[in-house]
């Protein structure tokens, strides 16, 4: 018996990466997820490879844009009936840089990305949730910078410490109603996407190439090696989970003791 | 990719709990002998271990050592028994911990604050470090330390034990780095208020310190969380399952927060 039988689940941002791990094990503990992206070919080739062709369904869509969050709400409920899961996980930088660089339009775009696309994916799934009346679970991919601040990411980690904030309030907001709201903080994890942008990110950064910026997180960290996917996704089952209607407004912190509270 | 780990899985492993035989230190022992592990749990109490692990009914994979967590020797004697006894420790959770003669500082007797500094604080320095005698070398260990809100807050008329819970965690803190490059994560569990057996026996002298009755200090706890209510043993316990669990190689040193969305970070 799986931890998430019957349950519907949606991820922004779920073909790959945490999301996609977070959508391997929903599927694993009974979920019917749909996954998101913007591109139509790796929606697929995730389908495909995640098996449980009745379980997953893919919805195409850039999360920095609030028509896909909240039709990944809609598509979910239509596709699957009900909504029990939303997880708001897309999110990242494209041009990163120190904030006396920074260009507006790279701004606006992690605003977009990572603080609206959950605060418009939050309303939207709540909506539906409070009028059914029977619960449900929000979580939020944050991160460490949530808590921290390194230099040359500035809107990263802005828009992440928003999240956190939006999280909790939210979470008070709806304590009452059987529904949880939480953030999960990974610390470094080398998943596809920060093997692409990291490179860029590490220039913007100062610390030189992709290795350094590795190393730089990872020593930071008790453990002194990056996190995991699949880390990740243990906890967000377990926040997922029924068992786990008393956490709420939580900072889950999968970072290998990186930050300091 | 790894798939299919799954959280919970504690086969084969050793788990010595510290005051396990009622209240969040039970419930973790059931958790962990229901997922395969096997479990040394300790207590005053001889009759009360016993009955435990009558209740568990799990034969070879329970026993119970009696063990006063304020001394010194019986800590480390709990944790030698258990490796002698299964040849090895993997999981240690520091669970014991109270406080007795809470009141506003301004009457605080010494007794009372060297009695919850040795019963959370010095128990829980006492095991760890034990146990990492046998840890270490085996480069594999999951220590959870039961700490609570109030580790992150504080009440009025409960400083010694915030006092002490606030010290547990800063202990979490520092040993999680120096361990945490060996396999092994230390973290601390800050629950929320729980009607548990020892709050039944404790809550009332602690509210008459606060001035108020027991039922307004459980309101009280509950008015401060999003969900309005106390929590229960077994929120703690699915925490700990997984941070037991090899997904849980990955936390460490975090004050999780199990309290319905009380504490403020």
């Amino acid at each position: 018996m799986g931890k998430l039988d019957g349950k519907v689940a949606a991820i922004t941002g779920g073909t790959r990466s945490i999301g996609r791990g977070i959508a391997d094990a929903f599927v694993r503990e009974g979920a019917s997820v749909v996954i998101n992206g913007r591109d139509e070919a790796k929606g697929q080739t995730a389908i495909d490879e995640i098996g449980a062709p009745d379980r997953i369904a893919f919805y195409a869509g850039d999360a920095a844009k609030q028509a896909t969050c909240e039709g990944i709400v809609d598509f979910a409920i239509e596709r699957f009936g009900k909504l029990d899961i939303m997880v708001l996980n897309s999110g990242g930088v494209l041009n990163t840089a120190p904030v006396f660089m920074m260009s507006d339009e790279e701004w606006n775009l992690e605003i977009d990305w990572n603080l609206n696309h959950v605060f418009w994916g939050m309303r939207k799934s709540l909506q539906h949730m409070i009028e059914r009346n029977e619960g449900g679970r929000i979580l939020v991919t944050s991160s460490v910078e949530g808590k921290l601040g390194k230099p040359g990411i500035p809107g990263y980690a802005a828009t992440k410490h928003a999240v956190n904030g939006l999280v909790k309030a939210a979470a008070h907001e709806v304590g009452t109603m059987g529904i949880t709201v939480n953030a999960i903080l990974p610390g470094i994890i080398e998943t596809d996407i920060v093997r692409t942008t990291g490179p860029d990110s590490a220039i913007a950064m100062g610390v030189g190439s992709y290795d350094k910026l590795i190393e730089m997180f990872t020593s930071e960290s008790a453990i002194k090696k990056p996190n995991t996917v699949e880390q990740v996704a243990a906890v967000a089952v377990m926040l997922a989970s029924d068992a786990a209607r008393n956490m709420t407004g939580c900072m889950f912190p999968v970072d290998g003791g990186t930050m300091p509270y | 990719m790894q798939r299919g780990i799954r959280m919970g899985d504690v086969e084969g492993r050793v788990a010595v709990i510290s005051g396990g035989t009622r209240g969040i230190g039970r419930a973790i022992a059931e958790a962990i002998v229901r997922e395969g592990g096997t479990v040394v749990m300790s207590g005053r109490d001889a009759a009360k271990g016993e009955r435990a692990v009558a209740e568990m009914n799990a034969g070879d994979r329970v026993m119970f050592v009696q063990a006063d967590a304020k001394v010194r020797e019986d800590c480390e004697r709990l944790i030698d028994i258990a490796v002698e006894r299964y040849g090895h420790i993997d999981i240690l959770c520091n669970n014991a911990g109270g406080s007795t003669g809470n009141a506003p500082v301004v009457d605080l007797t010494d007794e009372a604050m060297q009695d919850a500094l040795v019963w959370n604080l010095w128990s829980t320095m006492w095991c760890t470090r034990r146990a990492l005698h046998y840890m270490i070398p085996q480069q594999w260990g999951r220590i959870i330390n039961t700490s609570s809100v109030e580790g992150k807050c504080g009440k009025p008329g409960l400083s010694i034990y915030v006092t002490a819970k606030h010290a547990v965690n800063g202990f979490t803190k520092s040993c999680a780095q120096e361990v945490g490059a060996m396999g092994i994560t230390v973290n601390a569990l800050c629950a929320g208020a729980i009607e548990t057996d020892m709050m039944m026996d404790a809550g009332p002298p602690a509210a008459e310190s606060m001035g108020m009755a027991y039922e307004d200090l459980l309101a009280w706890f509950a008015k401060d969380a999003a969900t309005k209510r106390l929590c229960d043993v077994e929120d703690v316990a699915l925490v700990a399952m997984l941070l037991c669990s090899e997904a849980g190689a990955g936390i460490t040193g975090s004050l999780i927060s199990i309290d319905g969305g009380t504490a403020p970070y």
